[in-house]
């Protein structure tokens, strides 16, 4: 850092002050050059107050400080995308796409994300995967389809999870659905007082499950020991012949494929190859 | 009308005086838009004739100095698949719930097949096969909602792929299209003209996917009449399904598909050496003269009618060489006006023109109708 931030703040003010001092004395090519200088040191400003959050001493940059007030952004922001995405994951314990994924963020710990960024992220954990193979803890990575064992189309996972859980059938979209919804319904009510977005969350998922929910409930009419019943018993239809067919492609899974393509899934050219799927005419 | 067109390429006069017709350009491939647009209007022998061809009209009303008007609003678009997205996210949450209520789907019934691509790979013929197996083959699992497979049909001796948004099986074995558009349904009403479409959409889907099912031996009828419409409820985003009767579509469509086998009829009333050929250069850039290729398209009779306007490409050209005929006024003018071609002699009967025999009945009706105007419109200005 090369100035510290009650420099800068006092280098603003000088600034300002020569903007002013250019504007009223006619000669704007003095003062869009300070104003420029201005630009700079604001950004300095907040290059340095970034820095400085994590060791607590953002609150001494004082409630007078210019530019934009960076404390309305939520602490959770602060994390890696990865790891936001693996909290999430973690909460629901089903592979899910982006968009509830981040929905399942905003609810639970505060802060959400464009879905677009997790699109590259699952390029960038395979291509970490590929250079230095299991280097780290986890990696998001993605679902497997039944048929030709390829990435389930955005669905991502965490790499930790037993190859069951990571393998998508015909069956698994709304048993991980259902499982998602139970595991939102505990979440809430081990938190005291549910945030606004948890609860519309529940009623999200109650409302595509029979008898969850009485119809147009409101938000907060949702009773999260009902969602999970409810879920509960339609589950118990599902729930045996997908975890026989999910164990079945997880065993020919682990048999036909190398590691990273049982954790970033098969090209269809390696599966026809071997001869396990049937013929395609 | 079962058994549909003869399978496979069949290689023969009419193949090849088609492909002279569209001269050096690649065919342009039918899509669901564009055989439910043949469809409404079946009487037009030049799109018939061009369709079956493959000619790109697009390309062909620009050259002539008729631009298309239309093409999908990126807009319209984008909102389309958000609206699809949103009901199909969450293993299609929000639409078995729907389809529950509306087709008594029973609990067990949720099994669901992605099939936009196969194992990553989105060629169209993988993409086909494998949806024919699934819809066909030996069962792998429960299967009830196939979204996105795509469908075959023969149009004009080449095949057309065609990508219902949805298809869902019931337990006893009967198909229903599901057609997901984003247009609201408010307080039950929806505009009729896009219902309209999409009935006629939806008709065409259960059409490949009889044949699909045919083919395979299986009894056609198992695919109902009856398709599904999901779309925004009133003014939010929540989604509403609504059975659309395609029964009429499906006979209209199953006409014309058989009259365009029936394309060497049309080609006998053309001269041999009819060419829409642009004679492009080698950036693609038509090369023919405006005037020839304009004397071409006019060889071919047109049926304008107002409707043209929403799906052909060479409306306009159409419209302004229909300028002054009674048709050019919409269907139920031309009808009330039987017998009359051009509305200066509808005029001329009006204004107590002698009549042919054939033509008393309606000159005295317009007779009437000038003395009655002229009544009124007299007392007012008079």
């Amino acid at each position: 850092m090369a100035e510290t931030i009650e420099a800068l703040e006092r280098r603003i003010d000088e600034l300002r002050v020569a903007v002013r001092e250019a504007v009223l004395a006619g000669d704007p090519a003095l003062a869009s050059a300070r104003r420029a200088e201005l630009k700079r040191a604001e950004q300095a400003w907040e290059d340095a107050l970034a820095a400085a959050t994590p060791k607590g001493t953002a609150s001494r940059a004082g409630p007078g400080a210019p530019g934009p007030v960076q404390e309305a952004e939520p602490a959770g922001s602060l994390l890696p995308l990865r790891e936001q995405v693996y909290e999430a994951l973690s909460l629901l314990q089903v592979p899910a796409a982006p968009k509830l994924i981040a929905t399942v963020h905003e609810a639970f710990f505060g802060s959400t994300f464009p879905t677009t960024r997790v699109t590259s992220l699952k390029r960038d954990e395979e291509r970490s995967f590929r250079t230095a193979p299991f280097a780290r803890p986890y990696y998001i990575c993605a679902a497997l389809s039944a048929d030709y064992l390829s990435p389930s189309r955005g669905l991502l996972a965490v790499s930790t999870w037993p190859m069951e859980r990571r393998v998508i059938g015909s069956l698994s979209p709304r048993v991980d659905f259902l499982t998602a919804a139970i595991r939102v319904a505990d979440a809430i009510e081990r938190i005291p007082t549910p945030p606004a977005t948890a609860r519309r969350l529940l009623q999200r998922f109650a409302a595509s499950i029979p008898g969850a929910a009485e119809p147009l409930s409101t938000p907060d009419r949702v009773n999260p020991g009902v969602v999970r019943q409810a879920a509960d018993a339609e589950l118990s239809v599902h729930a045996e012949a997908d975890s026989r067919m999910r164990k079945e492609v997880a065993d020919r899974a682990r048999r036909q494929l190398a590691d990273a393509e049982q954790f970033f899934g098969a090209r269809l050219q390696s599966v026809t190859d071997e001869g396990e799927g049937e013929s395609l005419r | 009308m079962n058994s549909g067109p003869p399978p496979g390429p069949a290689p023969g006069p009419a193949e090849a005086r088609l492909d002279r017709l569209r001269g050096r350009a690649l065919p342009v491939n039918h899509n669901a838009r564009t055989i439910s647009a043949l469809a409404a209007n079946p009487g037009c022998a030049r799109r018939a004739l061009m369709d079956a061809a493959g000619v790109d009209k697009q390309k062909i009303a620009a050259h002539i100095g008729y631009p298309a008007p239309f093409g999908q609003s990126r807009f319209a678009i984008t909102r389309g698949n958000a609206f699809e997205a949103r009901v199909k996210e969450n293993g299609a949450a929000q639409l078995l719930t729907l389809l529950r209520g509306h087709l008594g789907l029973d609990v067990t019934e949720v099994g669901y097949t992605d099939f936009n691509d196969v194992g990553g790979n989105p060629s169209r013929e993988l993409r086909h096969a494998r949806t024919r197996q699934g819809l066909t083959g030996r069962d792998r699992g429960p299967r009830t909602l196939f979204d996105h497979p795509l469908l075959r049909l023969r149009v004009g001796g080449r095949h057309a792929y065609l990508e219902p948004d949805l298809i869902a099986l019931r337990l006893d074995g009967g198909f229903h299209v599901i057609e997901i558009k984003s247009f609201p349904v408010i307080d039950g009403q929806a505009d009729p003209g896009s219902v309209a479409a999409a009935a006629i959409q939806s008709a065409v889907y259960v059409r490949a996917l009889r044949d699909l099912i045919g083919e395979s031996g299986g009894d056609q009828a198992r695919v109902s009449h009856e398709t599904i419409l999901i779309a925004p409820r009133d003014f939010a985003s929540q989604p509403v399904a609504t059975s659309l009767d395609v029964r009429k579509q499906l006979g209209v469509l199953d006409r014309q598909l058989v009259r365009m086998t029936k394309i060497e009829a049309l080609l006998d009333s053309c001269p041999q050496a009819l060419t829409f050929d642009l004679d492009p250069d080698e950036d693609g850039t038509p090369r023919r003269p405006r005037a020839e290729l304009a004397a071409a398209v006019a060889l071919v009779p047109a049926s304008y009618a107002p409707e043209c306007l929403t799906t052909c490409e060479l409306c306009f050209a159409c419209r302004d060489e229909a300028a002054g005929s009674t048709g050019a006024l919409g269907k139920s003018v031309r009808e009330d006006l039987g017998g009359i071609e051009y509305n200066a002699q509808a005029l001329a009967l009006a204004r107590g023109q002698l009549p042919s025999a054939e033509q008393a009945e309606i000159a005295a009706l317009l007779l009437r109708a000038a003395q009655l105007r002229e009544q009124l419109l007299g007392e007012v200005i008079g």
